[in-house]
């Protein structure tokens, strides 16, 4: 008999409450190691919110959320060793260079010899002649796939994704796609937020749907495609 | 025959425009105003009715001061003090490159806002600055004190109304010519070759003993004559000043928006240089602290606002103290203004200097304490540096410093800093804001927050100048004493706000804020 293998992420009955408004009202799921699964959902269904959760810059009103076992809660600099993200917004600070947000990761996180690594992602993601310029001066685009390379660069074993197709070029998709596949390959959970319902089903084996910060369905991401799983994902939303 | 349009056709459209353009501003303060809800919209509301309350009383009951011999003091100052609101008003919108938005770029962006909408709503925000307001205030409470209790000081007071409005105005005007001159080819020197020689004139003119002879020869004597010939009524010299003022300032708003237009073609060079900027990698860092500082750091000198803002601090209050010939019992004054100036550029909202990238550092392993310990000491060494070549440059006219003046003036730098900071960090926890600190015309916060936020600094920065001014006439142990218990009042709030970050709820909050 086959052992289910531990989940990596494990939420359940996560509650985020700012002020009067429920963001997240009981979702549950769980990622397993070497997997990727898709968040989708319209504006508000609380994507966003409960990937912060995850990366440890919310804390949860409610429920347990664990990442390898650890609470986000209770152990959040733990948790934040342990994962990658990448936000829904920005997520450079804006008069620092490529190089130096790396320097700044890789030195909280203990890397050493990551410069090569570094490096071939910079050039993977096409952000190599940008190394040492100030981000204040990059497209949305480039700004996102630099996004995605800090994420992943120190190789996590929870790799967070928002929204990181929105407003990137097909090279750049492709990139992140390599990036996806690659931690998925290492043993990564690795969750991806998005809009994209294609990019989202080419990217992850699961999908789960929130809507009103509810989870509303979690289904293989493969019935998500095509006409018909377009279909079944429009139903899903209203 | 000829379809071109006439010239009276032009002429209608531009003044169409114009009306356009000024009904554009009231659109555009609703917007702002309907951003304001709750307990903010009734600190606003607070707030205004705060500033014109001290704007009536301190040009009214002043008036009612025994006179004597410092009346003929005040009077003779008068028109130095009229140059002095001009002189402000100019620093102010030359160093905010034109003058303050009435809505940030980014929100104003989606809307077709004509560079006069523009030009006048940067005049509506020009008083909204606390050393503004402190001039006027000044300027106002000397004409009630000069003019005296008689009903005719509703007509003095109106005439210095109109000349705070024709000074703000041309000051505009300034502002958008020196910020087109710093937009054009090498306009980055040639603003501050334009900026250097304004200092060595005035530099000569000290040297020289020729400003207070000319001074005594402004414009503005005649104004302050008129003013308060108001006293008697309208006199033929009050309704001819009156009449010109008038004129002046008409003039200026319209050439105001003709610069302010000049100025919207031509790109802003010293923003794109910094924002296309390439630099070298350092050596990684040594220790995690030192990985904050630097990026920290970072955001301060390669953010133009805040570059421009820190120069401009540590020069102009140096510049002052040279011409006024301030001693050292005076110099404890000036870290305060340094100290309090350099936190307003962006110190009361610190963590809007990481902008959208707040998420992600949030995101990094690192314990908040440590977060929070960068910053502090970004912010200390900021306004250490600043407040240090003020005094640097104060010094050079004020002499060599006895044991007694060195330690009570750089007991009261110390104090007024951390006085700042703990102040400005405590701001920065409780209201953050997101606000894009790319323009020159940023401010970290909303510009009425930011009068309140100027005036409580001013206040509780002047009385510790004061205290150390007395100071400096004890032995120097006065002042290590009466400096400690200040130092550790700072440090406990320091502690207190640091507790208040490491709060995950709180630190989500501003996060979530400054990223947004």
């Amino acid at each position: 008999m086959s052992v289910a293998p531990a989940p990596v992420v494990d939420v359940r009955s996560l509650y985020v409450r700012f002020g009067e408004v429920d963001a997240v009202r009981g979702i549950g799921f769980s990622v397993p190691a070497g997997s990727a699964t898709a968040l989708l959902g319209r504006n508000g269904a609380g994507k966003s919110t409960t990937m912060r959760v995850l990366a440890g810059v919310i804390p949860p009103t409610g429920g347990l959320v664990t990442v390898a076992g650890h609470d986000v809660r209770t152990e959040p600099l733990v948790v934040k060793r342990l994962t990658g993200y990448c936000p829904d917004v920005g997520g450079l600070v804006p008069r620092a260079t490529p190089w130096e947000h790396l320097q700044l990761a890789a030195r909280l996180r203990r890397l050493t010899g990551w410069e090569e690594r570094a490096r071939e992602l910079l050039e993977r993601f096409d952000l190599g002649a940008a190394a040492h310029r100030v981000t204040a001066g990059f497209s949305h685009g480039m700004g996102r796939r630099m996004s995605v390379v800090l994420a992943a660069f120190h190789q996590p074993q929870v790799l967070l994704l928002d929204e990181p197709f929105d407003g990137v070029d097909p090279l750049g998709v492709e990139a992140t796609m390599e990036v996806i596949a690659d931690a998925r390959a290492a043993g990564a959970a690795v969750l991806v937020s998005t809009h994209l319902r294609e990019l989202a089903v080419q990217a992850c084996q699961d999908a789960i749907v929130l809507r009103g910060g509810s989870a509303v369905a979690a289904l293989p991401a493969a019935r998500m495609t095509g006409e018909e799983g377009a279909g079944v994902y429009r139903e899903l939303l209203d | 025959m000829s379809t071109a349009s006439s010239s009276t056709e032009a002429h209608a459209g531009r003044v169409a425009e114009a009306v356009r353009a000024a009904a554009d501003v009231g659109a555009l303060l609703s917007f702002r105003a309907s951003g304001v809800r709750g307990r903010s919209r009734r600190l606003a509301y607070a707030g205004l009715a705060t500033v014109l309350t001290l704007t009536v009383l301190a040009g009214w009951l002043p008036a009612y001061l025994p006179g004597g011999d410092r009346r003929t003091d005040v009077l003779s100052l008068l028109p130095s003090a009229m140059v002095g609101i001009l002189v402000i008003a100019i620093v102010s919108a030359a160093a905010s490159g034109g003058g303050r938005e009435l809505v940030p770029r980014d929100q104003a962006v989606a809307y077709p806002v004509s560079t006069t909408t523009d030009h006048l709503g940067a005049l509506l925000m020009a008083p909204l600055n606390i050393a503004w307001l402190l001039q006027a205030w000044t300027l106002l409470a000397a004409m009630a004190y000069v003019g005296g209790a008689y009903w005719g000081l509703v007509l003095t007071q109106l005439l210095t109304l109109l000349w705070l409005v024709t000074a703000t105005a041309l000051a505009q005007v300034v502002g958008w010519a020196l910020e087109w001159v710093r937009r054009g080819p090498h306009g980055t020197w040639a603003a501050r070759g334009l900026m250097v020689l304004a200092g060595l004139g005035g530099a000569y003119l000290v040297a020289a003993d020729r400003l207070v002879p000319l001074l005594q020869k402004s414009p503005t004597l005649q104004v302050s004559i008129a003013a308060l010939q108001g006293r008697t009524g309208v006199t033929p010299l009050y309704a001819k000043t009156f009449l010109v003022l008038l004129v002046v300032a008409a003039v200026a708003v319209v050439l105001g928006a003709v610069a302010a237009s000049a100025v919207n073609r031509r790109p802003a060079r010293d923003e794109l240089r910094l924002e296309t900027s390439t630099h070298q990698p350092r050596p990684h860092p040594g220790s995690d602290l030192v990985a904050m500082l630097r990026t920290d750091r970072v955001g301060i000198w390669r953010s133009v606002p805040l570059r421009r803002g820190l120069a401009v601090l540590a020069v102009m209050p140096g510049l002052v103290a040279i011409a006024g010939g301030l001693e050292w019992e005076m110099l404890p004054i000036l870290p305060g203004l340094v100290a309090s100036g350099g936190a307003l550029l962006f110190g009361v909202n610190a963590w809007c200097l990481d902008g959208r990238g707040a998420l992600w550092r949030d995101s990094l392993p690192v314990a908040p304490g440590l977060v929070f310990l960068s910053r502090v000491l970004v912010l200390v060494e900021v306004l250490l540096v600043a407040s240090a070549a003020t005094l640097v440059m104060a010094s050079l006219r004020a002499g060599l410093p006895t044991v007694d003046e060195l330690a009570a003036v750089t007991a009261a730098a110390l104090v007024v800093v951390l006085q700042v900071v703990s102040a400005s960090l405590r701001w920065s926890v409780r209201r953050p804001f997101g606000v894009d600190l790319r323009s020159a015309r940023a401010t970290p916060a909303p510009p009425l927050v930011m009068v309140g936020y100027s005036a409580r600094l001013a206040l509780s920065t002047t009385m510790v100048g004061l205290v150390f001014s007395l100071l400096v006439r004890l032995s120097w142990e006065w002042s290590v004493a009466v400096a400690v218990p200040f130092l550790l009042l700072s440090a406990w709030r320091l502690v207190r706000t640091a507790n208040a970050w490491g709060v995950p709820e709180v630190r989500s909050r501003v996060v979530a804020t400054v990223a947004a």
